[in-house]
Formats: C-alpha cells, structure tokens, sequence
C-alpha cells in the first residue's frame, strides 16, 4: 500500500531497504513537506518544556544537526485551562506549538501527551484520560483535551493517548482494560481528526502514530486487527513502547514507520533495536551522559583498529576524575563536533568541577553529535548489508555497559523527578550555605596566630627581631 | 620611644625615625634582619615592604605608626621600577559638556571601544554560554575571577594548560580582578593584614593567604591582558575612618609590591586600584600617589559596596578630575544601567558587574524601561519579544534571523531550564553593549546630553519627577542639566 494516498496527513515515510518486513532492520525517510526530511532510522532528540536540555535555541541550529524535536504536552499545562502556549498569535496554517517554542519552521515536531522519559505518576489513569505530571502538579488529561490540543497546535507527528500502567506490572485484568482504552482513544482520536463527517479543511494535517502496548500480542490481538482494517487509511505511524512488540507488528501495517519510545541502556541496545525493525528511537542516554560528565566515545562501525587493541573500549569517558585537569586533547580523538573543536578534556574538567552550567552544554553538544554519527554509521551499514557482521564488531569492540557516574550532576528540577511518598527520605539537595559555620573556631585559631607574637619581648629580642631599649 | 632605624641597601641615607609611643608600652628598637639587608632590593621602597612583613607579628599599634612611615617613605621616592604598558588608548572624543570620553583601547586581544561594559564569567564561562555566543553579542572584552580560578583549576593547571585564554578557548580579552573584592564578600572568613589576605578556603575550609605577589603570580599564569592590583577592600559604608585611611594606605604599598612581583608588563596591563572609602580627601590622596605609579590603566575600587548614588557619584566624580587623561578608567562592580550612564558622564571608561547575568538567571530581562521580572504571571500571555526593536539573537523575529523569543516563553521556562538562562543572559550581555555603543555613539557626535535625557525618560515614561535626585545632582556637577527638555 502507497503511504501517500492511504494516510491523511501528508507526511510519507518510504523503506529504502529491508531485508524484511517486520523483524528486520531497515533503511527509510520520513518527509513532511515544509520540514527537514528524516533519515532512518534516527533517534529523536527529546526537550523538556519545549527545548532540548542545555542547549540554547540559537546553539542547537548553527552547531548541531538536530533534525526532529519530541515535546510533551504535559510540560505545557498550567493550572488554567487553557495555558497561554494555546494563545500563542500566530499566522493561519501555522503551528502555535511551533511559534511558542521557536522551534525553526522546517524542524519536524512530534507531540506526546507526556514527555519521554515520563515520570510515573501516583494518580491513575481513567476511562477517558491518563495522569501526567505538569509543573503545577498532578493533573489529568483528558482524551478530548488531547484532541483538542492536537488540533490547535498542529504539531507535525502526535502520538496517540495510551493507558499505559508505569508504577508496577500490570495485573490481567488491568491489561484487559488497558487495551480497552488505548482502543477506544484511538478510534476517538482518528475520528474527531480525520472522521469522514469533517468537512476536508476541518481534518487535521498532523500525522497521528497509534500506540501499540507494551503487552503481548495475543493481550491487544483485536485492538492489532482493527489497527490494521479499520484504522489503517487513517494511522501514519506506530508509536511502541518496548522492542519487542516489534516482533508482531501485523503485515499489512508494516510499511508504517516505527517509533520506539524505549529507554536503550548503551548503544548496544540500540543496535539490538535497529535490528528489530525500529526506525525512529528515543535515547534518552544522551541527556543522562550529559549531565552524569561522560563524553560519549563510540562510532558505528567500530575502527578496524579498536578489535586489535584487545581490550573493549569505553563507550564513554567521564570527565570528572582529575586526571583530565590538565588533558588538552578533544573530548574524543578526531570528533569533529563543536565541543571537541573549540575545547578541550581540561576545560570540561574544570567546568564540571565549578559546576558551571557551560560543562552541560559543551557534552550535550558533543554527544547529541556522536548519536548523530552513530545513526548514520547504521544506516549506511544497513545499506551495505553489513549490520549484522558491524553489529558483532561493535559488540566485541566495546566495553558492554556505560561507564559509571562519578560526579553530581545539573541540579535536578521537580519535573525530573519521581515524587517520592512519606518523609523519612535524605534530601536530595544538600544545604550549599553554611558549609564553613564548623569551622569557625578553626578559624579563629587560624587569625589568632597571626596577629599574635607566639614570644614575649625577649623572644623577639632572641631572634634578632627587635631590641628592647 | 620607638626607634626604627633603617640603613638602605644602596647607602643612600640611614633613615632614623623617631616617634612617640604611649608610656605604657614597652619601647622597641628595631633591628633591621641580615637576610633583607642582604637582599638585592634597590629601592627603600620595597625595603619598607620586607620590614613590614617581618614585623607582621609585632603589636598592631606598633605596625601601624610604621605603616605611614612607609607610606611618607614612598612619596619621598621617585625612582620607580619602569612600567612597560601592553595596551594603546586612543582618545576620539570628548563630550564638550560632560566629561565623558569615547576612546578604543587596544589590548593585545583586539581592540575594545570605549566606554564598555564587561560581563563576568566568574569561573572562566560565562554562566552557560558558548563562546561563539558571547562573540555574537559583540562582546570584546570579559571577566574572569583569580580567586575562583585560583581555586579552580588552580595555578599548577592554569600553567600547564597556558592560560585561562587557552583554557576557555576564548581568543579576544581577558581581565581579571584581584581577588581583594572577596576580602569584601567573604569578610567574615577574611583578615587582612600588612602580608596579605588570610581566609579560610571556601571548599576544605583549610587556612589560606592571598599576598599582593600571589595574586599577581597567579594573573601572570592566567595571562588576562589586563590584571588588576590586590588591594584592600573594605566596604564603603564601614563607619571606621582609621581602617578606611589603613586601607587606602596598604593598597598604595601593595601596589608596589604588586609592580615588583608582576612579571609580564610587556603582555599584561596591571592596572592600580584608587581606594579610600567614601573619604574624598583620602581618595585624592590615592589618586596621587597611585597616577605617580604610572600604571597603564586605573581602576576606581571599593565601590558598589552599598554606598549612596550620590557618595558614588561624588568619589567617580573626584577621582576622574585627578587621574589623567591618556588612561582608560575602569569603575569596579559598577553594573546597573543608570548608574554606568551617569559615570561615563563622570569620565569613566570601563564597567563590570554581575548583575545583567545574574539576574538573568532568575528571570529579569533588562530593557529600556527598566528590568521585566519575566516570572510575573502577567508575562504569561506576552507574546512580544523581551524587548521590541532588540537586535540580540533572541529578539529578532524569526524572519530576520533571529529566534524569535516571546515573554511568554521566557516565562514558561525560565528557572527551570537552563536554556532560559541561557537566553536571557544573551539578551541582558546584548542590552548593556549595546547601550554602551550606543553611549560611545552619542559622545562621539557630541550629543551625550540628549543620550542621557532620553536614556532616563525612556525608564520612567518622561515623568521628570520620579528621576532620582542623585542622577540630577551628579549630572549637574558636570555642567548637564538632566531635568531640561
């Protein structure tokens, strides 16, 4: 089926190569018109309240090759409905979203209801709306309020609403609802968006990617069916939330591009992934790096010289030891990214140490790059047909985990969080004032050495230092 | 009686000082220490200094009635280490009413158009900022921090890396304050005493002392093109006369020390610091002997220290009058708009504050009318930019190029993201140079007057009333009334 004329939007996703249709890892390109066309697969750079962490608006389009932005609702509400991101003034046709973020006018959008990763939220989800954690608090979102801000803000790509159990594993009879649900929002949803009853200019342009559950197959067997019969001419994508549903994605939707909201712990994963089908994935590694002080160290396909070196590589150094202090050589031998261009290991080192904000912006820059690198590095192996024998290199090449964070990172905001219950928990900032109240005596003895003489007059007169008269 | 008696090391005259001690102290007689005879110091001058630091454990009082006779001792001197100087300023013109200047100073990093704002990357960044993006607000000129860099990274690193320029990977200017501002900050872990500075250090708590020579050897490692004196500060509104004229005094003397321990002069320009307090007198005092030293750039210190406008005002004022005309004058600490446009009317040249960055941090834009606290849930539906007609990055609408930030964004993410720092810093660094162009703009076609009218009437909307008092009364002392139309 021709993605074209089958979707509503006007978004076209086509497979480039694949050696199969499901379970196979493949080359496409997601195009929108008006925006920046998206090779996968790709990860998606994630934001929170509508920026990529650490790096300025003005850094991301003249130093980075950022190409698609994940944003979630969630950030934008505010205690009155509707927040002022719905206001935003703009021209007919064009994104409110878009115009409140100053996000560059080719950059690809995707909306969530929540952002990735999201933080679990204690208050549980309902037949008509799921629990998400806005900088006022807990609220709900309803599945009309989704809609409505699908609608209204135009974003390029929206993931439909899932009730999606975060705390603990479902039960059996919490997956049958869940399934319920997610069906019922998404006939909802492509309804009010694309329903036939609409008059053409009343539908929505945004692409709409359908959950698919992180549950069995044979749990959303019937919600898998109508996705494929009856919601197919109206889906443009698949939003999944563990690789292995990958494996029973229907046939007749394979053609679909695949989102992977997954949390990959290293880039092995991520290949792991790759081979499974995934084209768009989000790594949320990068920002953790970032803030943990490791400069990530990898490139796909491994150099053909790492496998002689004998021992695995690091996939990433941590900057804060300091050994780095005086280490002027780039973050990564032979990076070409802003960071590694203009500064050196020494200058991280001391930043991390001061715990200036420039540390975080300089690693989120340099490993945001190393992503980009590593994708490409997939895609053209995949375009060789050499993923499986790179994969296999990569994997003896490299050291299998990430390695450890040794230093404290960006002060952490609520929205990072997960709200912890009762009080009989350390505090998660440490006082910074006062630190020196204890040592007051110590100085005092410190100053009283000073401005004494430790010998009377005949000491003085002893040493040749003064004469009495 | 105290006698002191002092045989200088190239025999030009044995000094004998005799002065009257109180009858209940035991009377000493100094003898002079065979390893500071035997030193190679060429002038009294510094002879003085070594009796000082050996006489740092005797009885203050006793230290003090010796400190002014150095002090006479200097004046008294007019042989002087020669001060080589790293920089040219070339003088463009002068307002024919005020006394502003606009000048360019050029310093081996690039040339600086004067008068300037410098911002302040206390740890050697400037809070989030890229380079690049500081270059992009037009910036020639900044600030780092010799305490905070002599903590961190330290000196060893600081050598072995070449140099803060090196280690921030910034290619245009570097000035770096002393570190005495912290004897102000910091004053309840700081003593000071004729050697130096003793504090505990901020991160072990471990005793530490910074001597004028610390400071400047630490400067040189730095290798900021322009490094300024140790000197003592206090803060202005200290009620003690004594310690304010003490003060002023040991700057004077550790200027000398700091001339004598500053080792590149052809690449660093050491600038001195007029100190005194609020005193005019003492500050006249200072000017004297300190322009006697010849440096190639004097700073105006212990300022901003929560004085009056108008005692500010008046010690610029006293200041500029004194110092000559071919050296750039840098107003320390100095940072909110009115209060730079005043002194340049005063003559000053330079200015330096963390005020535009901090505040940017916790959401304050700075504008023509003022400061916007952009937290205020009033902005929370402001779509114009911070400020209309800003040509920083952030307000430039999309279409020219710009990113096309809105209050309403800044709202939305500011403390709660680094970005909106981030943005914010670029539009307040951006706001204040481009003030200063637009100042140095105004004197150089003889219309700083006007600038200044309209500098003020755009803050409070035109209504003369609310102009403070201390802005009419120091304009008016430089020959501009700022009430007229």
């Amino acid at each position: 089926m021709d993605p074209e004329t089958s979707t509503p939007s006007e978004m076209t996703f086509s497979v480039l190569s694949s050696a199969a249709p499901v379970l196979a890892p493949r080359v496409g390109k997601l195009a929108i018109p008006g925006r920046q066309a998206i090779s996968t697969p790709h990860f998606i750079p994630l934001t929170t309240r509508g920026a990529v962490s650490h790096i300025a608006h003005d850094v991301m389009r003249k130093e980075t090759a950022i190409n698609s932005l994940y944003i979630g609702l969630e950030d934008f509400i505010e205690k009155k409905h509707p927040a002022p991101l719905y206001k935003t003034p703009v021209a007919p046709g064009e994104s409110p979203l878009r115009r409140f973020i100053c996000a560059p006018d080719d950059m690809p959008m995707i909306l969530a209801p929540r952002r990735f990763p999201a933080i679990p939220c204690p208050p549980t989800n309902t037949e008509t709306s799921i629990a998400v954690l806005t900088s006022v608090g807990f609220r709900q979102l309803s599945a009309h309020q989704w809609v409505e801000a699908v609608q209204n803000l135009r974003p390029d790509i929206a993931i439909g609403l899932a009730d999606i159990v975060t705390a603990q594993p479902p039960g059996i009879r919490r997956r049958g609802k869940m399934v319920d649900r997610t069906h019922a929002f998404t006939r909802d949803a492509l309804e009010q968006l694309y329903g036939s009853s609409l008059a053409e200019d009343k539908k929505s342009k945004t692409a709409y990617f359908a959950p698919i559950l992180p549950l069995e197959n044979a749990q959303q067997s019937l919600y898998l069916e109508d996705l494929e019969t009856e919601f197919r001419d109206r889906l443009s994508g698949l939003a999944l939330y563990e690789s292995t549903s990958l494996s029973f994605i229907p046939k007749d939707i394979g053609d679909l591009p695949r989102l992977l909201l997954s949390e990959p712990p290293t880039p092995h994963d991520i290949l792991r992934e790759i081979s499974l089908g995934a084209d768009l994935l989000t790594v949320p590694l990068i920002g953790t790096c970032s803030n943990a002080g490791i400069a990530l160290a990898f490139t796909f396909p491994s150099p053909s010289n790492t496998e002689e070196r004998g021992e695995p590589q690091p996939l990433g150094i941590d900057l804060w030891p300091s050994e780095y202090a005086k280490d002027t050589s780039p973050f990564l031998q032979g990076c070409e990214c802003y960071a590694c261009r203009h500064h050196h290991r020494a200058y991280l080192n001391h930043l991390l140490a001061a715990k200036e904000m420039t540390a975080w912006v300089l690693l989120q820059l340099h490993n945001h790059y190393i992503m980009d690198q590593f994708f490409a590095g997939v895609r053209d192996s995949i375009q060789r047909g050499t993923f499986e024998e790179d994969i296999h290199a990569f994997n003896r090449a490299y050291a299998p985990t990430l390695p450890n964070q040794t230093g404290a990172g960006p002060r952490l905001r609520g929205h990072y969080l997960a709200p912890r219950q009762g009080t009989d928990h350390p505090k998660r900032m440490q006082k910074v004032y006062g630190r020196l109240d204890g040592l007051s005596d110590k100085f005092n003895e410190s100053q009283s050495s000073v401005a004494t003489p430790d010998t009377d007059a005949e000491g003085l007169e002893r040493h040749g230092f003064a004469e009495k008269v | 009686m105290l006698r002191v008696n002092v045989k200088s090391v190239v025999g030009v005259a044995a000094i004998t000082i005799d002065q009257q001690c109180k009858p209940d102290k035991r009377p000493y007689r100094l003898i002079v220490p065979e390893r500071i005879a035997n030193a190679a110091i060429v002038t009294p001058r510094v002879f003085f200094m070594q009796c000082h630091r050996s006489l740092a454990r005797l009885r203050p009082r006793i230290l003090h009635s010796l400190s002014s006779i150095a002090t006479m001792s200097t004046t008294a001197e007019p042989a002087r280490k020669a001060m080589p100087s790293a920089l040219t300023f070339d003088r463009h013109a002068k307002c024919s009413t005020t006394k502003a200047r606009a000048s360019t100073l050029k310093l081996p990093h690039g040339d600086v158009p004067l008068p300037i704002f410098m911002p302040v990357a206390t740890q050697a960044a400037l809070k989030g900022l890229t380079y690049d993006q500081l270059r992009d607000t037009g910036c020639m000129l900044c600030l780092n921090n010799t305490y905070h860099l002599g903590l961190k990274p330290g000196q060893e690193v600081l050598e072995a890396v070449g140099g803060a320029h090196k280690l921030q990977g910034w290619d245009r200017n570097l000035l770096t304050d002393s570190g005495g501002f912290q004897m102000v900050s910091l004053l309840k872990l700081a003593t000071v005493t004729e050697e130096g500075v003793r504090f505990l250090s901020p991160h072990d708590g471990s005793p530490m002392l910074l001597t004028p020579e610390h400071s400047i050897s630490l400067q040189n490692s730095i290798g900021s093109d322009i490094i300024m004196q140790l000197d003592d500060v206090i803060a202005t509104t200290s009620p003690d006369h004594a310690r304010i004229k003490e003060a002023m005094e040991r700057s004077v003397r550790w200027l000398d020390r700091c001339i004598d321990a500053h080792k590149y002069p052809e690449r660093q320009n050491l600038f001195c610091i007029i100190q005194g307090g609020l005193d005019l007198e003492l500050r006249k005092q200072c000017c004297e002997e300190m322009v006697a030293r010849d440096t190639p750039g004097i700073a105006i210190g212990g300022l901003s220290g929560g004085e009056a406008k108008e005692e500010f005002c008046k010690v610029v004022d006293t200041c500029t009058d004194l110092l000559p005309e071919d050296k750039p004058r840098y107003v320390m600490g100095v940072g909110y708009p009115e209060d730079i446009v005043v002194a340049v009317a005063l003559g000053a040249d330079m200015f330096d504050c963390v005020w535009p960055t901090r505040t940017a941090r916790f959401g304050d834009a700075i504008v023509s009318s003022g400061t916007l606290k952009l937290r205020n849930r009033q902005f929370a539906h402001d779509f114009s930019p911070i400020e209309d007609g800003c040509t920083c990055n952030c307000c430039r609408p999309k279409d020219k190029g710009g990113l096309g930030v809105t209050r309403a964004f800044i709202y939305h993410i500011t403390a709660k993201e680094t970005v909106g720092a981030h943005l914010l810093t670029i539009h307040n660094v951006h706001y204040l140079l481009t003030l200063m162009a637009n100042a140095r703009q105004a004197i150089m076609e003889d219309r700083y007057p006007a600038f200044v009218r309209q500098f003020f009437s755009n803050i409070y909307q035109g209504d003369k009333s609310k102009y403070p008092e201390w802005a009419v009364g120091a304009l008016r002392g430089v020959g501009m009334d700022l009430l007229a139309d």
